[in-house]
């Protein structure tokens, strides 16, 4: 049985339990923090962080993340045109690691996270437990997409050579670090419970739950 | 380690008193509190989340490692972590003229991000366990622990030292056929620093430090 059904809210910063007092702003008793029986307006405010990142995901993409200024010819490389430029250099292993980081796992988090939003509102049937496990690989690889930032950062301090060799960091990387930023946000607003709160598995076990997402929200 | 999991609580029967009881940060399951011993972990059973984790010693060893990682944080920050030699020119890169390399890119704003994610936070966020350390022996302190073992939760997943340093490795692939590049003392600092952080945080589990946080009122930590 849910924690909720039994008119216990748990919470969110220590999960110590509290009885539900209805139509009362509750506070924790251990750490003061607002009580909620779900994160407010987790699925609204999820989908707005994520559909920012999803407009910002394009510049991301197209424009030039740095420019690369070589004894005099200055080229621009977009996140792809690095991790091709490795494949030519024939460092297969870290041209896969930089693909996944940049290209894979924010293109995994836009969709792995609308796809959970719109099956929490859907009621789709896909299992709780493939949620679950989807969320917290969400959650757990979301920081590692600030590699390429990170890259950038390192290249701008030590490829500074004047005129001979240097590398400038360019708008692509700013759109970049928002859609990390944001993707990470949105992971931090969607509460995970909303997956369980409206499984078919969960009303067979217990038969005098009636579980709408939708009333368990707010 | 033993891994135990929580007992859910059967809908029949009346319910024990709420300290008996736990729920599932992450599914909302009701369970009866598993009462695990010393280096034993309890998860639950629908949605496999860890809920409790018992560390033995875990005061005595988390200050010990707060303690190093602050003393790394400086040299690991500001010692260089690589030098490049390119035509009898050197260049030397820290954590720390990365994030002023991007400044004066006009990237303010990723300069920022950077500085947070790989200096500020994380050096909050030590700072934060060892105040909360340093206050679970007093009571008249545990407010302010309280408090900041809160803050140091929001901050947990922005700090991000590992990407940082697989940042680094990253570069010197790219550059190493490029021109002669060194390695520096702030490299070994780094991966120490990181290390020690890592390690802190499976050392210091939350229920143990939100028990002691609490122990005022219930008189015993719970195991």
């Amino acid at each position: 049985m849910r924690a909720l059904d039994a008119g216990i809210l748990v919470c969110g910063e220590c999960h110590r339990l509290e009885y539900l007092c209805e139509g009362e702003v509750q506070h924790c008793s251990r750490c003061g923090s607002r009580l909620h029986m779900r994160r407010p307006n987790s699925i609204a405010r999820t989908w707005a962080l994520l559909i920012t990142a999803a407009v910002l995901y394009i510049p991301a993409n197209l424009l030039p993340i740095m420019t690369i200024n070589f004894f005099g010819n200055g080229a621009p490389a977009t996140i792809m045109g690095g991790v091709l430029e490795l494949i030519h250099a024939d460092m297969l292993p870290i041209a896969f690691v930089v693909f996944v980081a940049s290209i894979l796992v924010p293109t995994f988090k836009l969709v792995g996270i609308a796809l959970l939003l719109y099956s929490v509102q859907r009621h789709q049937p896909m299992s709780a437990r493939q949620r679950i496990l989807m969320y917290r690989f969400i959650e757990w690889i979301g920081r590692w997409s600030m590699l390429d930032i990170f890259v950038i950062a390192i290249l701008v301090a030590l490829v500074n050579f004047g005129n001979i060799a240097s590398i400038q960091a360019a708008p692509g990387a700013i759109a970049f670090c928002c859609v990390v930023v944001l993707t990470m946000l949105a992971a931090v607003m969607f509460d995970p419970r909303l997956i369980w709160d409206n499984t078919d598995a969960e009303n067979e076990e217990d038969g005098r739950a009636e579980l709408q997402s939708n009333k368990a929200q707010d | 380690m033993i891994q135990e999991s929580g007992q859910p609580v059967d809908t029949r029967q009346a319910l024990p008193p709420l300290k008996d009881l736990i729920a599932c940060h992450e599914c909302d399951l009701l369970m009866h509190h598993p009462h695990v011993g010393e280096e034993q972990k309890a998860s639950c059973p629908r949605c496999g989340y860890e809920l409790v984790v018992h560390r033995a010693q875990m005061h005595r060893r988390a200050l010990a490692l707060v303690l190093t990682a602050l003393l790394l944080f400086i040299p690991a920050n500001f010692l260089p972590i690589m030098s490049l030699n390119l035509l009898g020119q050197n260049a030397v890169d820290t954590v720390w003229s990365g994030v002023v390399g991007l400044y004066h890119s006009n990237m303010g704003i990723v300069a920022v991000v950077v500085f947070l994610c790989s200096m500020l936070i994380p050096l909050v966020k030590l700072l934060c366990q060892l105040l909360v350390l340093l206050s679970l022996p007093f009571p008249r302190w545990r407010p302010m622990g309280t408090q900041l073992y809160r803050a140091y939760h929001h901050l947990r997943e922005w700090g991000m030292l590992e990407v940082y340093l697989f940042g680094i490795l990253v570069s010197i692939v790219k550059l190493i056929d490029l021109a002669d590049l060194h390695l520096g003392i702030g490299m070994a600092c780094f991966i120490a620093l990181m290390l020690a952080q890592v390690w802190l945080e499976v050392t210091m589990s939350p229920h143990q430090v939100w028990d002691a946080l609490s122990e005022e009122e219930d008189n015993h930590a719970r195991t």
